[in-house]
């Protein structure tokens, strides 16, 4: 009996490493705000004559997460059929610890250049991009990067969340709506801003019901039943249109709507398609896009025309941010909300990242 | 709240004055709800005692009460079981692709089998092999995140909409029940609450939300605690079960067949961690990865605050849960906890006081004072001050009770046949 123990033990911690920790919080609504270690800078200014291989780090979640990764992908393989280049994609293990592992990777591949989705690799890719100074890095969201060969797109989400917030003020009939944000981070945060300021836009008076799933600036991202709860309680004092920037928690938002059949505001992607639930998607009335498909492609298309991409901040201006129409619920708001999107892109709204209160 | 800090296994010495389960049991959820009430008057938050927030009180606990559940019945016969956060995993990745497929009755199923499987396999590494049960449990922990991942690349991915991280919507609905009278057609304790009389509509509001429109599933879930109380201290399996715990070789020498006894309490404990997952999962409307959320390790917390009762624990489950819904549904209104957990802690200074535990009194006092003070002085909380409120009463309740809270004598320790 006694030998048997260090075996069952060493059965045990070998599961233990092969199985790694999935407490990761997805990517989507974002997460912190990454600040760069260092000042120094570092890799080349890299330029691309043809691109043969393109390497693809996902952020957790992998391919096939409906959500950001997919959209990811979507602009990859759109560029790839009209640019014909090899693509490689990894996925992170579980708890993403070895993201840096990923990139080098895909560079000793010769791949060229390699896009980490998320910005949980804001970090690693500073690393590997000093160690590879000749290859091309594009990050999609994150912190700016002192490292030439990194490029970063970043979105203007406040401007997005400014016209779903004008659309959920111009639908709501009660004069309350709702937010539930994952977290207090200052990505998070912004949403929060935009939408609020969309919403007094439109109706001086609202009341803006506020929710928060984490009291620090990280996760939140996973907990569909507290997101439930305080949508719940956001219903019954009123709020009959809810956006929420929470990642998967945002599926209990739109449990609570349609339990008491009001509105729910997506995010990131276009919700209404990728909820995979048709009771869900009738109470979906716009979704706040990050047109990361666009980004990637964009981003692919100007390294074959140009031979280099630089980091770029996609507001409404590029369509790197905006709303969807898909259900037909607002069709009748879009020439209002075109009209305050014009304001914003000729600077006549400017909408800040940081709430008021 | 309260701690219920008599000694069952003792044989009373002398005859002394003492209260009646029953009594005590009401005494302390009629203190609770003056408390509250008291609370709700004073700082004028209505959402303190509002039949919503009892509704999503029981939602929020109920996952954190079965894991704790699962925990208790695990270390009553000796077996520590931390991996009942991968346990409680297992249940939800069960319930969402059961559910999405089959309905929330097979949800239920494989919630259950799913969590007892993680169990299984805790019994066969702690008892069978004797690996020490706390590497075991945490390694069941990292097991179940990753397996999941693993579970779903096969099963989950493009099937109705689901992916590498979440499942399909459940389908169907579980059947939903209300008191007779009371919460549903003349609904008396509805009315109750609308009243605004203080302790009569906090009343109304918290029985009314507690009894109206709850699933099945949850007036089953709650019934499981006064079950196994039964077991555990009135029948014969429940005193071969807790001498298991208490002393194993002991136990051994009577007859008693430990092994077994063990691997029934492991397995059941997960099934009950997976009965919990189960919650989650039909509350949020399908399976997401990470849902879980550290509920398993804060049903253990709750199972030590109960002192391994479940009366005790589920007091404990219900006050993390109140804080949580309380947190989500009124951020502004928390400052009123303060109140409450002010003459919480002021009350048991007291009480330590009368029973000459200087430590205690002192430990107490000062932490009501300065929550006393916090409620006077401030506006409003921060977010995360609010979110660890009630780890700070489970350290204070456990430092103040901690010379009569007592685990099980042999839980953790290793124990192998044919000792004795």
């Amino acid at each position: 009996m006694r030998r048997t123990l260090p075996g069952a033990a060493l059965t045990l911690a070998a599961l233990l490493v092969a199985s790694g920790c999935a407490e990761d919080a997805p990517p989507q609504a974002g997460g912190s705000t990454s600040t760069e270690g260092g000042g120094s800078t570092c890799g080349n200014e890299v330029t691309i004559d043809e691109v043969t291989s393109v390497g693809l780090a996902f952020d957790s979640g992998g391919r096939g997460d409906l959500s950001f990764n997919d959209a990811t992908v979507a602009g990859l393989e759109q560029a790839q059929e009209e640019i014909g280049f090899e693509a490689t994609e990894l996925s992170p293990n579980a708890d993403g610890s070895n993201r840096g592992d990923l990139l080098r990777q895909l560079a000793d591949a010769g791949n060229n250049p390699i896009i980490g989705n998320g910005f949980q690799f804001s970090e690693d890719m500073d690393t590997v991009a000093a160690e590879y100074p000749d290859t091309q890095f594009i990050r999609i969201d994150g912190g700016p990067s002192d490292c030439a060969n990194v490029a970063v797109l970043t979105f203007a989400e406040p401007q997005g969340s400014f016209l779903v917030g004008a659309a959920a003020a111009l639908t709501s009939e009660t004069g309350v709506v709702g937010y539930v944000g994952a977290n207090t981070s200052e990505l998070i945060e912004g949403f929060r801003a935009g939408y609020t300021q969309g919403a007094q836009a439109v109706n001086p008076d609202i009341e803006v019901l506020t929710a928060t799933l984490e009291p620090g600036p990280e996760d939140g991202y996973n907990d569909p039943a507290a997101a439930r709860v305080a949508a719940e309680a956001q219903i019954e004092q009123g709020a009959d249109v809810l956006y929420h920037a929470s990642g998967s928690s945002g599926v209990g938002v739109f449990e609570a709507a349609a339990a008491a059949d009001v509105w729910g505001i997506g995010v990131d992607q276009d919700q209404y398609n990728t909820i995979g639930d048709p009771a869900l998607a009738e109470h979906i009335l716009t979704s706040m896009l990050k047109n990361l498909d666009a980004a990637v492609y964009e981003s692919l298309t100007t390294i074959v025309e140009e031979g280099s991409v630089d980091s770029q901040n996609l507001t409404l201006a590029e369509d790197g941010v905006g709303y969807s129409t898909t259900g037909g619920f607002i069709d009748d708001l879009v020439p209002q909300l075109e009209e305050y999107k014009q304001q914003i892109v000729d600077g006549e709204i400017e909408v800040s990242a940081t709430p008021a209160s | 709240m309260t701690v219920d800090t008599s000694e069952r296994t003792a044989v009373p010495a002398a005859p002394r004055r003492r209260l009646s389960r029953g009594r005590v049991l009401l005494l302390s959820v009629a203190g609770v709800v003056l408390l509250l009430s008291l609370t709700r008057v004073v700082t004028g938050a209505d959402v303190l005692t509002s039949s919503g927030t009892a509704g999503a009180l029981l939602v929020l606990a109920l996952p954190i009460a079965l894991a704790g559940l699962g925990g208790l019945i695990a270390e009553r016969a000796g077996v520590v079981n931390i991996g009942l956060e991968g346990m409680l995993i297992l249940g939800t990745w069960g319930a969402g692709w059961a559910g999405f497929q089959w309905g929330p009755w097979a949800a239920l199923l494989a919630a259950v089998v799913g969590g007892a499987l993680g169990g299984l396999l805790h019994a066969v590494a702690t008892v069978t092999f004797g690996v020490n049960h706390i590497i075991s449990g945490v390694a069941i922990n990292l097991l179940a995140a990753g397996f999941v991942r693993f579970l779903s690349e096969l099963f989950l991915v493009g099937r109705s909409g689901g992916g590498a991280t979440q499942s399909a919507s459940i389908v169907g609905s579980v059947p939903r029940v209300s008191l007779p009278v009371l919460s549903s057609g003349p609904d008396l304790l509805g009315r109750l609450e609308a009243t605004r009389v203080p302790v009569l509509a906090d009343l109304g509001g918290l029985l009314g939300g507690l009894t109206r429109d709850v699933s099945v599933f949850q007036v089953a879930a709650v019934l499981l605690f006064p079950l196994v109380g039964w077991m555990l201290w009135r029948t014969r399996l429940g005193l071969r079960w807790r001498s298991s715990g208490e002393a194993p070789t002991a136990a051994e020498t009577l007859g008693v067949d430990v092994v077994r006894i063990r691997y029934l309490a492991v397995t059941l404990s997960g099934a009950l961690a997976g009965f919990g997952g189960l919650f989650l999962v039909l509350f949020a409307g399908r399976y997401i990865e990470g849902q879980t959320g550290g509920r398993g390790y804060i049903g253990l917390a709750a199972m030590i605050f109960g002192n391994w009762r479940p009366g005790g624990l589920l007091s404990g489950s219900l006050l993390f849960g109140f804080t949580d819904a309380l947190r989500l549904r009124a951020p502004d209104a928390v400052i009123a906890l303060l109140l409450l957990v002010a003459v919480v802690l002021l009350v048991l200074a007291v009480v330590s006081f009368v029973r000459h535990r200087r430590v205690a009194t002192v430990l107490a006092g000062a932490t009501g004072v300065v929550a006393l003070l916090g409620w006077l002085l401030l506006d409003s909380l921060p977010l995360q001050v609010v979110a660890t409120t009630p780890y700070i009463v489970t350290l204070v309740v456990l430092a103040v009770a901690s010379q009569s809270l007592r685990p099980p004598r042999a839980a953790g320790l290793p124990y192998r046949r044919g000792q004795a």
